[in-house]
Order: C-alpha cells, then structure tokens, then sequence
C-alpha cells in the first residue's frame, strides 16, 4: 500500500510504515512554489508564521534595545549600529526624540501584531488543530494561506513607514487620535494593522470550523486536549473581537484621509498653530470624540490580550501534564476557566481608560469586572500545581518553561490587581509599572509559553530533536536576565517614572532612577542576545539535530500517532479517539501513558508500536 | 543619595496632598497581599518541582481532580479580589465622583497644548471668564469669549504656576491639540487631558514647595519635556503673589485702552450658545 511513500517530504523513514496513505501519489507534481510557499498545508503555514514571527521577534527585539540604550545612556550613540543611521532618525548617532517616539510604537506594535498574535494562533492553531483532533488538514486550507500571506504584506505596509516623509507610526501601538489622525505614517499603521486583523479574523473561522467539524471519530469536545480548547475559544475572541478593530482604524482612516472629524473635536489646533483639518470645523458642527476610538480600539485589544495568553495557556497545560507524567487537575474546570476568561474579556476594557474621562461610575464597573477576571486565572495557576502535585517531573526545555511560565504569570496577573483597582491606576497608569506588567504577561507569560510550544514540537514539525544543553542554557539564560530586566520596572513605575519618555532625567525626580535604568539595559541586552542560542538551535538542529521518533515525550495526544515528520495529509493509519488526552499513569496500562488512539483490547500490543525510540 | 531597595514601597515619591496617604495605604495592602500570594505560590511551585522531580523508581499518580478543592479554590480568589475591589472602591469615590468633590476654594483652567501647560486664573474679579472652543485660537488658548467682560482680567500662565496650600484646588482640565496627561507624582493624580472635553480634578496640598508637573500621556516627540512646575505656597504667600499678578494684568489692559490694538481675529459666535458648554463658573 505504501509504495510511494518515499516520494515524500517526510524522507525515508516514512516508508517503513506499512499503513495505508491516500493521499501519497498527489505529491509528484506538486512544485517548489506550491510546496513551500504558496502552500495549502497546515503544518507548512504554522511553519511559515514561526519563521516570519521569528524574524520580528529579531526585529522588534532590536528596537526594545535602542529603547533602553537611550534611557540608560541618553544622548549617548547606539553602540555598533548608530552610526550607520540616517540624520532624520539620529543626531550624532544617538536616538532623537522623534525616532524615540517610533521605536517605542514600532516596537510593541511588531510585538503584538507581528509576534505574540501570529505565533499563538497562527503558528500553533495550524500545527496542532488538525494533528490534535486527528484530522488531514485545515477545512479551508486556501482561506488558511491568505490568512498567512497577509501577515508579511501587513508587516511590510507598516515598516514602510521608515521610508515616508514624516516618518513611520509614533503615536504609540495604541495610536490615539488625535495625534495619530495625521501623517502618511500613521496611515501605513492602519492599512498595516487591518490587514493583519484580517489575517487573524481568516484564521480563527478556520480554526472554528476545522475544530468542529473534522474531529477524528471517536472524539468528543471533551476528549480534546486544552491546546485545542484554548485555540477553539481563541478563534471565537478572533472573530467577534478583531472586526471592532478593523472598524476602529477605518474610522481613523476616513479622519486621516478624508478629515471626517470622527475623532476629532471641533476647532483643534495643530502644532504650528493652524486649525487642525476635520469635518467638524465645516459649518457648526458639534465635533468628534477621541475617546470613542480608546473604546472601539479596546473593545479588541483587551480581548486580543487574550488572543495572545490563552492558546499559550493550553499549550502550558499539555506540556505540564505530559512531563509530570499526570492528567491534568480538573480538566473541566480548566476548559471552564478558559471560557470565563474570554467571556469576562469582552466586560473589562474600560480598566485602560479609568483616566480617559470617562463616568467615575463606569469606572467602578470595569474595577469590579476586572478584579474577577483575575478568579478564573488563578484557577488556572491553582489547576496547573495540582497537576504537577504528586506528578513524575522531568525537566526537558519544553516543560522548564512551562514550569518558567507559571512563575512569571503569577507575577504579571498579581500586578494586573494593582492597576484593575481604579484608585491605585490613577497613579500608576502610563508608568512604568505597566511596563512591567505588559512583559510579565507577554514575555515571561505569552513568550515563554511560546518557546515551550516550539521545543515541543520541534520534533514533530522537523522530525528532527533540539540540542537539549542548548535548550535548558537558553532556558536559564532567559529566564534570569528576563527576570532582572523587568522586576525593576515596577519599582521606577512606583516612582512616578513615565512610560514612552525620551529623556526621563527632564525631570528632577526621575534622575536618581538612572542607575536603575541601566541596570534594567544591561540585563536586555544580555536578555536579548541569548535570543541567538535558540535561533542558532532551531536552525543548526534542522540540518544536525538527531532523527525524532514518532512520540519522543510519551504523550497521549493524537499528533504523537502522526509519523515523526509528517506529510501532506498526516496520518498513516486510521485514527478513532478511545479515551480523553490525559491518560497518565493509568491503571489500565503498563506504561505510564495510555495515548488516545489506542484501541482498549491493544494497549500493550500497540503502544509497543508507536513506543519512543521506534518508529 | 540613592537607596537601591527590591521593595517597590521604598520609591515613592513624598506624598503632599491629603488623599496622598491613604492611596498609599491602599497600594501597601494590596501590595503585601499580593506578595503574601506571590511567595506562597512560588514556594509550592519549587516545592512541588523539587518533591516530585522524576529519579529512579519513583511514579506518578493517576488523579484527574477533585470538585471540592476546585470549588474551594474558585471561592477564595474571588471573596478575597471581590472584596479588595469592594474596599478600594471607597477611595475612588472620593478621588472621581462629581459630588465628592468638595467645594473649591480654588478654581484653574489648565490646558495642554504640545509641549506646554498653560494655566489660567479668574483674575481680579474671581471669576473665570466663560468660553468656547470656537474663539481658540493660538493666541486664545483657552478660547476666551471675548465678549464675556469676566474674561478680560483672566491670567494666563505657561509652565510655572503657584497654588496655595491646604485648600481645595479644581482644576478644569482639557487640551487644544492631542491627548496629554495631568500628571502631579506628589499629589497622586493624574488625568488624561481629552481635547473637546474639560474634566474636572481635584487635590488638596498639604506642603509647600516646589513640585513637578509632568505630561504622562504620548503627545508627540516632545512628549518626554512637557513639563511643569507648580510652586505650593502658604495662603499669605500665594495672596501676595496672586495680588503681583493682578496689578501687572491691570496695568496691561489700562494700557491696551489707551493705545488700542486692533483685536486678534477671533471669529464671531455664529450659532446661539449651546447651553451647558459655554464656561466653566457655577
Ligand atoms: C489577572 C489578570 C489581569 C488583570 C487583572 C489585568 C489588568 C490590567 C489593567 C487594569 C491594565 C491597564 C493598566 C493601565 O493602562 O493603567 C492592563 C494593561 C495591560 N495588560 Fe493586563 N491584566 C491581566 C492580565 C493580562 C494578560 C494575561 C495580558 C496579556 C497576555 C495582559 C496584557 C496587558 C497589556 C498589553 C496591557 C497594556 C496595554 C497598554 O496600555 O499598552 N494583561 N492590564
Ligand atoms: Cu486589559
Ligand atoms: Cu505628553
């Protein structure tokens, strides 16, 4: 039956299975471009978001670190790369103040738009859906790489701003009007940011309805492993939450373009002192409202923080369960908390404008609904060590992070507390203590949980294994410096120091927090170069890294019955689901893995098949 | 000079306005209760990894949950947050509703306008001019009616300005361009400045001295100098200095009469006063 399955992309170690493959003979004609670039399948996609969220990764990185070189050295040039920018951007080699104001906005908005969103959804929603519900790929695998295609399109829109008159986007990732309603650059960030909105908007009805409908037989939702579930109410947030996005920058692109005064109030002045162009000035209008786009835009961007904690959640979960070699504590109330979280998410945007003006008894609602959100997150923290609880650790790089995840989310939902509670907020908002925050939940929360993702299924996306001493020195290296970077910032934001300020020693009571500042920059920097260990282990791997056996962690989730690279279409055997995806340790087998394709008469027979080492 | 301290408590700035110490103490106690949850979390977490790290012959077991402890875990968070928001709750009245704002004794416009703070007081008859968006101009910032006969002695001020202390300043708060942010790190307040809005702060400063004012909101690539001083003086002290400023401003006008200036151009009210928008005097 398998008689052509050395034509694969899956090179030759496929061909030693002996079960059926229908759709093998499709591969002699499909060429370079189809295969790896204009490709429809799933696990290529996922791979093309990871190379391209990588690169920003690269990218954004590098700006975070001109940032802190600035703030530490201000006035200073930026060692190596200073010299080699344009006089527009720097003065002597060192940040001006406008160039200050891009990077900042560059900066988070590559980080969120162009790395965190893409990664956890795209990336992981396409490797895992169709290979954890057991299934051939997307249900609609050309939507799918639209969806991917306009992310690079997107990200090229918005970086094109460096190359405009007047400069890219520097109004802040969260672009408020009025400042943000003029400027080509400005413009560029809105078509950019809709596009990838729309990337994500493709992507999520995708994973909705692959996840519905093409689950393997057997399979019930509540056989699906958390990834799933977090990607499946992830791609609901997706869909109901992007399109308010989408209309709050065209409405800001109808005010920059055609100065419908939307956002704008009558009679502005602009900064040479003339009146600011808008509709609202024609005639006697009554004029527009800036903060209506601070509701719109957050009306997406409190959810999209979940858009970019939520998959992670899951993958977090999977990865504890199968390396303490234990189910999962309270299954349902994970799923359960996971739904609380994304409901909740869609009640709480006010607590980014406690200060916008906004009615104080507003104010009080969003206080009181964001203080419970934080209930089902602890859930979550308390479900996670309860799985761990009694469990057989061991301490692969995929589950140091999770375990480094857990540690630092704590810490970013505990500050989350500080700023939900209005009073506190007042102080602390637009300081550095939301700084703080942000990285908490986004880099040691969202990014660590990323690095977890990729290292687990390293092997099955390549077939080939990490460098394990490099994964764990990656680990420690990050983890430390990540720590000592961010920590601080809370301490300065407590001080009173600004967020998204050029030159903080302006003010009297912010320059003995320069020291402070550059402790903060050296750990960056250093947090910034060990980056290159993964990339160089991901890359150097791909060509040198051991052959990956089919289920190198002795998971129980239906990818791990996939061959260990596999092709298009994925499975070389019928898959029908017998048991939920947290079978450890259970009585009913000898082993302390019971995977859910294993028919219940087979269980030592089969897994002998699929066992690590073999494949 | 400098205390390096891990504890956040440690860096904040001397707080001077009445509200200033019991915000404080609602930062400590959510401050200890959050680290009390922060280190009993971190320690289960290395205690659960160190006990049950994988060696030789030991195994995990098979348990999938249980209802109680989940329920149990569900109600604590959220009797002990609920009740946190409840309590804080209290201070955010006094800081934002209208009707806890207590009666001025003081009343200011401020103003931001990219990458400055103007300040205007009522002048010699106490009473701040009534205004509109439509006379602003860039020489009218506040867009001053200029027909409204209170307006003519008002004082503008950019930059510096001095308040007195142990009295309940109002300051009208609003912006001619983009968004900025009234920001006093000593008095614990901050407002977003919205164009097209005026939004009401208040404060109640206990010592004098010499305080920043700094703009907490991206305005522009200025943003990070848009800063302000406000002098707190005793009442006798603010008296003198406030008298200082009346006399000059009478002596301008007094001039003005004498050798009339053609007037700015500020365009004519063209529409009937929409009620309510028109000033900021009760
Ligand atoms: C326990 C849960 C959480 C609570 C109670 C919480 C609360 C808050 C509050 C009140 C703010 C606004 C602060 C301000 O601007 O003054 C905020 C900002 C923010 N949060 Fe959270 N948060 C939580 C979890 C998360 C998670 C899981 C993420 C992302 C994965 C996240 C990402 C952000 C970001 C990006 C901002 C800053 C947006 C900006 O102004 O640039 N938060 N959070
Ligand atoms: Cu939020
Ligand atoms: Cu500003």
């Amino acid at each position: 039956m398998a008689a052509v399955a050395t034509t694969q992309h899956d090179h030759a170690h496929v061909a030693t299975h002996d079960a059926a493959h229908a759709h093998d003979h499709a591969h002699h004609s499909v060429s370079f471009i189809r295969k790896y670039i204009f490709s429809t399948d799933h696990k290529t996609i996922a791979k093309q978001f990871l190379s391209t969220s990588m690169f920003f990764l690269l990218v954004g990185g590098a700006f975070a670190l001109f940032i802190r070189w600035q703030l530490a050295y201000p006035g200073e040039p930026i060692p190596l790369v200073g010299k080699w920018l344009p006089d527009t951007l720097v003065s002597n080699g060192a940040v001006q103040p406008g160039f200050y104001t891009q990077l900042v906005t560059m900066h988070a908005t590559i980080m969120i738009f162009f790395v965190i969103i893409p990664m956890a959804t795209g990336a992981f929603a396409n490797f895992c859906i169709p290979l954890m519900i057991g299934t051939d790929d997307m249900a609609m695998p050309t939507v799918n790489m639209v969806s991917f295609w306009l992310v690079p399109i997107a990200g090229l829109t918005i970086m094109s701003g460096f190359f405009v008159e007047g400069g890219t986007a520097a109004a802040g990732w969260t672009n408020y009007p009025p400042l943000s309603a003029s400027g080509t650059g400005h413009t560029l960030w809105v078509i950019g940011v809709f596009l990838v909105g729309f990337s994500s908007i493709l992507g999520g009805m995708n994973y909705l309805a692959t996840t519905l409908n093409k689950r393997a037989k057997g399979m019930r939702m509540f056989d699906m492993p958390l990834t799933v579930w977090a990607l499946f109410i992830t791609s609901i947030l997706q869909v109901l939450g992007t399109p308010v996005l989408a209309s709050a920058v065209s409405l800001l692109f109808v005010d920059q373009v055609f100065h419908a005064g939307i956002f704008i109030p009558e009679n502005l002045l602009t900064s040479t002192g003339g009146l600011f162009p808008n509709g609202a000035n024609v005639g006697a209008g009554g004029g527009g409202q800036p903060v209506l786009f601070q509701h719109l835009f957050w009306f997406y961007s409190h959810p999209a923080v979940y858009i970019m904690i939520l998959p992670i959640m899951g993958v977090v979960s999977d990865i504890l369960a199968t390396f303490a070699r234990k189910a999962i504590f309270g299954y349902k109330a994970m799923v359960f908390a996971l739904m609380a979280i994304a409901f909740l998410g869609f009640v709480v945007w006010g607590h980014h404008m406690f200060l916008s003006g906004m009615s104080p008894l507003l104010g009080t609602t969003f206080m009181l609904s964001t203080i419970v959100i934080a209930v089902p997150s602890s859930i979550k923290i308390f479900n996670w060590l309860g799985t761990i609880w009694k469990g057989n650790i061991h301490f692969a790089t995929p589950n140091l992070n999770a375990l480094g995840f857990i540690s630092t989310f704590v810490c970013g939902g505990l500050s989350g507390i500080f700023m939900a509670i209005g009073p506190i907020d007042v102080y602390i908002h637009d300081t550095y203590f939301i700084v703080a925050h942000i990285h908490y939940v986004l880099f040691g929360g969202a990014l660590f949980g990323i690095f977890a993702g990729v290292y687990y299924w390293y092997p099955k996306m390549f077939g080939k294994m990490y460098n394990e001493t490099l994964g764990k020195f990656h680990f420690f290296l990050t983890f430390i410096t990540f720590n000592l970077c961010f920590f601080p910032m809370h301490m300065i934001g407590v001080g009173g120091h600004m967020r998204r300020i050029h030159d903080p020693y302006v003010y009297e009571f912010l320059k003995p927090f320069q020291p402070i500042n550059q402790f903060i920059t050296i750990f960056a920097i250093l947090m910034g170069f060990s980056q290159l260990i993964l990339i160089f282990n991901l890359l150097w791997s791909l060509k040198f890294g051991r052959t990956a056996p089919r289920n190198p962690w002795r998971a129980n989730s239906l990818e791990w019955a996939a061959p260990a690279h596999p092709g298009h279409g994925n499975f070389d055997r019928d898959i029908t689901v017998y048991r939920g995806p947290y079978e450890f340790a259970s009585p009913q087998s000898k082993r302390d893995y019971l995977p859910q394709w294993i028919r219940p008469a087979h269980v030592d027979a089969e897994q002998e098949a699929t066992v690590v080492g073999k494949h | 000079m400098f205390d390096f301290s891990w504890n956040m408590l440690t860096y904040f700035p001397p707080g001077i306005s009445t509200y200033s110490e019991s915000l404080d103490d609602l930062f400590r106690l959510v401050y200890w209760i959050s680290a009390a949850i922060f280190v009993l979390v971190q320690i289960v977490l290395v205690t659960f990894i160190f006990k049950y790290r994988t060696r030789p012959g030991h195994k995990s077991i098979y348990y999938h949950g249980n209802n109680v402890v989940e329920f149990v875990w569900t109600l604590a968070p959220t009797v002990l947050f609920a009740g946190l928001g409840l309590y804080s709750d209290e201070m955010w009245k006094v800081m934002k509703y209208s009707s806890r704002v207590p009666s001025p004794d003081v009343e200011i416009d401020v103003v931001g306008q990219a990458f400055n703070w103007h300040v205007r007081y009522p002048g010699g008859d106490g009473i701040l001019g009534k205004r509109h968006a439509r006379y602003r101009t860039a020489q009218n910032l506040f867009g001053i009616d200029p027909t409204d006969i209170h307006g003519k002695d008002d004082i503008v001020l950019t930059g510096e300005f001095n308040l007195p202390i142990n009295k309940n300043v109002v300051v009208h708060l609003s912006s001619v361009d983009v968004l900025h942010s009234y920001f006093l790190p000593n008095f614990r307040i901050k407002q977003d400045a919205v164009p097209g809005s005026w939004i009401d702060v208040w404060f109640n400063g206990t010592k004098s001295g010499k305080y920043e004012l700094a703009c907490a909101e991206l305005c522009g690539s200025g943003h990070y100098a848009m800063r302000g001083v406000l002098n707190m003086q005793s009442d006798a002290d603010f008296a003198t200095w406030m008298d200082a400023k009346i006399t000059a401003k009478k002596a301008i006008l007094a001039a003005q009469v004498a050798n009339p200036q053609p007037e700015v151009a500020t365009p004519a009210p063209s529409s009937a006063t929409p009620a309510g928008e028109h000033g900021s005097s009760h």
